[in-house]
């Protein structure tokens, strides 16, 4: 039970007298909070819609048939012969380039038969191949309407249509051609790129599906409708727990703040604790007392959180959505809906973290007994005596942590590396006062030599006040290990990524289609274009390299066949330890073997000498595996064929990149305009060897932008931290002020000790922040990067940036000590040494 | 006698709190000479402490003048006050005011070290010693008796060697055993450093051991009586 009026009196009174204090609290949970939310709304948005808009278009369908390369149109006959009430539709799905609109997704559909489209019944028999349909979000931004004409390039010139229709289907932009039309304008005659399947009502599901079955070659699929998405989904799931992850750190340190606010809350009042229990509150009368404080802070920075949360998220959005494209598929970013779930998530989670980083100090208050009314001084003295049996449980944690650390993934998340994590903070926290203790005993005559009266006093003041700088130093120390271990990992994976590109990079003209290419899309250049390249002086050798997206046991992967000797030639490939680069190349061409990168080995678990059973085009295939490479450009990994075996079971398969070496004697640039107007009645771009490497460079430091913006809100929270924490030192020591005021001390001496005690408070906090920050780099790198992405990241702390983000740390907790020290300096000492 | 080391002249204070005035002195004169010791009684809130705060120049009359070493503590400025009270004065409290973080000589040793003197450690040791508290230079204040405290207060009101020393009800918290040696230190350092104390006080020894007491009532002097 909890009686009003003593929460007015004790709270809420007090909340509303130290108002600065109190919006500096809710402003960091509703930072904590906001960030949270926004990753949450930003993800969704970024990756929501991976549905295809034709089905806004025809409808639902039931099933879907897909294969690896490409399906054979030749099953479309045996399928529509099949006794079953089902209709059969073959889809080619492609982007295309319109000038002035550029990039559109367009579909291929059987304009006469796709009865659901009535659409498609005005289309004349006889204009079937230079009709289209546009859908009208893309015909407006277009401005073009029906019986107009527009170019739309799919894989060499830019041909001319004319809208035969317009058709809405909200703002999803496409345009439809005659199936037809397409292969022809593709040169993929004879394939597809999936059949629809619409089950009629009455008809019996899984009778249509045996019977599809019975007919098509094993290596096609037939999935339920979704599954795609799904598996997007899934594919993006590990990527979007890191993210949220990351998101917890702000949580954290603001969890830390609250914990500070209701302990000064509670070390203030025990004297009217005290005289409430002589009275006769009960203890749990108390305890709620506190506890009712420490939620009302949480549920005022929740719903301020969540409209923060709705600003982030809008910035956040495009971050993610960069990421998601650069590294894993191609999705449109959809509009940012807040709803019930997020204010749910948003108040849950503030008033949880404040309930449980409240439950400490709060049950603290209870143990004030009636008769007692402990001053601050043996409150600290307490502390003082903790600080070396927390020590103890710091390093118990701490070694727990260690074996925690190596454990596998659960469900292929690392639960293990992030649980690793969260001990390691514990004993970070738990290890703080017995380091400012430490620290203050070791830099006593230091710092009265450097800083003079005011540097001893500073450091001799952190120490009688453990219970109340420890919280400072272990919440801003959190954040900085969150920075220092994150500048680390993407430090390191940057420099490892940049050391592959130079590995993998060694043509010096790369030729690939123009037009936007996302993560998982490998357009077709045309197939003459080798010859082409190879035919201009200057040429040493063209490699031939072609990619598509399969699927490997239920997951994507991406399949490659590229010219092993020109790689064994040029390339510098880097294999697993104890990989004859060169034997493993050499044993490549015309046997059923191949290459995996890194993370399809580990994903599968697949070892140099095991046999992969893929599915290529209407046979399984059964290859065995010679080499494991390192690899970054992809998670989902690639399977690397020499040319001349996937040509075996692919025949026509079209090239996707040129990879062009000169002679030595060769001009580069002239190469390279030679090239380009061979090739420039084609749409391909000719890209020499430094701008790519500059490219994928510049993809890598968007894509980990929002890492940094991350880490830059938590360390926002800890500063507030720090002030708030600082402001509550400042005005619990009053008195002391004041005194020193009567012994001598000049009020600027009074500030130049609050500063020094912010500067030493960010100096332990950088301290113990970069060890925590070391140590979860590791885990980081080697567990929870290396369980959800599989790859293998060498480690090279990034040492500038990291000293410049410390300095600015202590810079900013110096600031954040201003404010603080002009009060201490500003305070009447005749005043505050009398109250009592 | 020369010039008195401490002078209140028809010093007034007054208090403005919520638009009502309120005079804690009223035209208070009072001259103190080097080496006595003055006892300040009266009722509570009669001034005492009023007093005390102009005397130690850490609070202004609203008229009159108080001079400390020939000059009127009202015409300094903020350095100036400072300086004066590093050289000139030393303060005891009622709650000792020992900062817990530093030990008894550090506690000792601070007005030296706040006004960056040299020798510090051994001024503060000579103290300690004086105060007989020695064998307690590396203790904490929690690990000290009231009385004791009370010692080290002292000892670091009077390591700067200061001409005034002002204490404000120095035995209010502490027993008669300890209560007289505290006395026993104000007055010899009265007699054998020649600093001018004033200590505020209600308890009669306090008073008897004075060489001049002064009794107030509603912020004014009503009696002065010398030993
Ligand atoms: N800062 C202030 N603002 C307003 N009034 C004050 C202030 N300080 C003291 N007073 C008033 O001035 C009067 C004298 O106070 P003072 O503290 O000098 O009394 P005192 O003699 O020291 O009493 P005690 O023996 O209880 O310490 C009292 O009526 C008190 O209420
Ligand atoms: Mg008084």
């Amino acid at each position: 039970m909890l009686p009003l009026p003593l929460f007015r009196t004790l709270i809420l009174r007090p909340l509303r007298r130290d108002l600065l204090r109190t919006a500096l609290t809710i402003l960091a949970v509703a930072l904590g909070v906001g960030v949270v939310i926004a990753i949450d709304l930003a993800g969704d948005a970024a990756t929501g819609s991976f549905r295809s808009s034709l089905e806004t278009l025809v409808g639902k369908t039931d099933l879907d048939i897909v294969a690896n390369g490409a399906i054979e149109e030749r099953w479309m006959r045996p399928l529509t012969a099949l006794p079953v009430n089902a209709r059969f539709a073959p889809v080619i799905e492609t982007q295309g380039v319109i000038e002035g609109a550029g990039s559109v997704t367009v579909y291929g559909v059987d304009f006469i038969t796709q009865a659901v489209n009535s659409h498609a019944r005005s289309v004349a028999t006889q204009d079937l191949d230079t009709s289209a349909i546009v859908s009208s979000a893309l015909a407006k931004r277009m401005n073009v309407r029906e019986g107009d004409s527009f170019s739309l390039a799919l894989s060499d010139q830019p041909c001319k249509f004319r809208v035969a229709s317009l058709v809405d289907s909200n703002e999803t932009e496409f345009v439809l051609l005659d199936i037809a039309t397409a292969q022809q304008v593709l040169n993929q005659y004879g394939k597809l790129d999936r059949i629809d399947v619409f089950v009629s009502p009455g008809e019996d599901f899984t009778r249509v599906e045996r019977e599809i079955r019975s007919i098509l070659p094993a290596s096609y699929r037939i999935e339920m409708p979704g599954t795609r998405s799904d598996e997007n989904q899934r594919m993006l799931r590990a990527f979007r727990w890191n993210l949220r992850v990351l998101s917890y750190i702000s949580l954290v340190v603001g969890a830390f703040l609250i914990y500070n606010t209701i302990s000064v809350s509670v070390v203030r009042r025990r004297p009217e604790i005290g005289v409430l229990r002589a009275l006769g509150a009960s203890r749990s009368c108390v305890f709620w007392l506190f506890m009712g404080e420490a939620l009302l802070l949480g549920a005022a920075g929740s719903v301020a959180g969540i409209a923060l949360g709705r600003v982030m998220a809008a910035s956040a959005v495009s971050l993610i959505a960069d990421t998601v494209n650069a590294l894993y598929v191609s999705s449109r970013p959809a509009a940012i809906t807040i709803g019930i779930p997020e204010v749910v998530t948003a108040l849950v989670t503030g008033t949880v973290v404040a309930f449980i980083s409240s439950l400490l100090p709060a049950r603290e208050s209870m143990e004030v007994t009636p008769v007692e009314a402990m001053g601050r001084g043996a409150h600290e003295h307490h502390a003082r005596m903790h600080a070396r049996r927390d020590l103890v449980w710091a390093i118990l944690i701490g070694a727990i942590a260690w074996p925690v650390s190596k454990a596998g993934p659960v469900a292929g998340n690392p639960i293990a590396g992030y649980g690793a994590t969260l001990l390691a903070i514990v004993a970070m926290a738990l290890a703080a006062p017995a380091m400012i203790v430490g620290m203050s005993a070791l830099t006593r005559n230091v710092a009265q030599l450097f800083f003079g009266p005011e540097g001893l006093l500073a450091v001799r003041g952190l120490a009688a006040s453990l219970a109340r700088s420890s919280i400072i130093v272990a919440a801003l120390a959190t954040a900085i290990a969150m920075m220092a271990s994150v500048a680390i990992m993407v430090g390191s994976f940057r420099e490892t990524v940049i050391v592959w590109l130079d590995t993998q990079l060694r043509a010096d003209l790369y030729v690939r289609p123009a037009g936007r290419a996302g993560a998982g899309e490998h357009p077709a250049l045309p197939a003459e274009a080798p010859a082409l390249a190879a035919s201009i002086p200057g040429v040493e050798a063209v490699d031939t390299f072609c990619a598509m997206e399969i699927e490997y046991q239920g997951q994507r992967a991406s399949l490659g066949a590229g010219d092993a000797a020109i790689v064994r030639r040029y390339g510098r490939l880097r294999f697993l330890p104890g990989e004859d680069r060169d034997a493993v190349l050499r044993s490549l061409p015309g046997q059923d073997r191949v290459i995996v990168s890194e993370p399809f080995a580990n994903k599968h678990g697949v070892q140099v000498g095991s046999v992969l059973e893929l599915p290529l085009g209407d046979r399984t295939v059964r290859v065995v595996v010679a080499g494991i490479y390192y690899d970054y450009s992809t998670e989902r990994g690639w399977v690397i064929f020499d040319r001349s075996t996937l040509l075996k079971y692919l025949p026509n398969q079209a090239p996707t990149n040129l990879a062009v070496y000169l002679r030595k004697s060769a001009d580069g640039s002239q190469v390279r305009h030679a090239l380009e107007q061979r090739l420039a009645k084609y749409r391909v771009v000719v890209a020499p060897n430094r701008s790519l490497r500059r490219n994928a460079v510049t993809v890598f430091d968007r894509t980990f932008a929002i890492t940094y913006a991350l880490e830059g809100v938590a360390i926002v929270v800890a500063m507030l931290g720090a002030a708030n924490s600082l402001l509550a030192l400042v005005l619990d020591r009053r008195r002391e002020f004041g005194m020193l005021r009567y012994l001598g001390a000049a009020p600027s001496q009074i500030r130049r000790m609050i500063l020094l005690e912010a500067g030493f408070l960010g100096v332990a906090a950088n301290m113990l922040g970069l060890a925590l920050g070391f140590a979860l780099s590791l885990v980081l790198i080697y567990v929870i990067n290396k369980q959800s992405f599989g790859w293998t990241i060498q480690f090279h702390p990034p040492l500038a940036l990291l000293s410049g983000a410390s300095t600015l740390v202590l810079a900013a907790t110096v600031i954040a000590g201003i404010f603080p020290a002009r009060a201490a300096a500003r305070l009447n000492p005749i005043e505050v040494i009398h109250e009592e | 006698m020369n010039l008195p080391r401490l002078e209140l002249r028809r010093a007034s204070k007054v208090y403005q709190t919520n638009g009502q005035k309120l005079e804690a002195l009223h035209e208070v004169s009072l001259a103190l000479e080097a080496g006595s010791v003055t006892a300040l009684v009266g009722r509570s809130g009669c001034g005492k402490t009023t007093l005390l705060n102009l005397a130690g120049a850490m609070d202004f009359p609203t008229s009159g003048e108080v001079f400390i070493g020939g000059r009127a503590t009202a015409s300094l400025n903020e350095n100036e006050l400072t300086a004066l009270r590093r050289q000139r004065i030393g303060f005891v409290f009622q709650f000792f005011q020992l900062l817990p973080a530093l030990t008894t000589l550090e506690n000792v040793e601070l007005p030296l070290l706040l006004a960056a003197t040299k020798r510090a450690r051994e001024a503060a040791r000579e103290r300690l010693e004086w105060v007989g508290l020695s064998e307690k230079a590396d203790s904490y204040p929690y690990q000290l008796s009231g009385g004791q405290m009370q010692r080290v207060a002292i000892a670091r009101a009077l390591v700067h060697s200061p001409e005034i020393v002002i204490a404000d009800e120095p035995t209010g918290n502490l027993d008669d055993a300890s209560g007289d040696q505290v006395l026993g230190l104000l007055r010899d350092a009265a007699d054998r450093f020649g600093a001018t104390v004033l200590v505020a006080t209600h308890s009669a020894e306090a008073a008897a051991m004075a060489s001049m007491r002064v009794q107030m009532r509603d912020g004014r002097i009503c009696a002065v009586e010398r030993a």
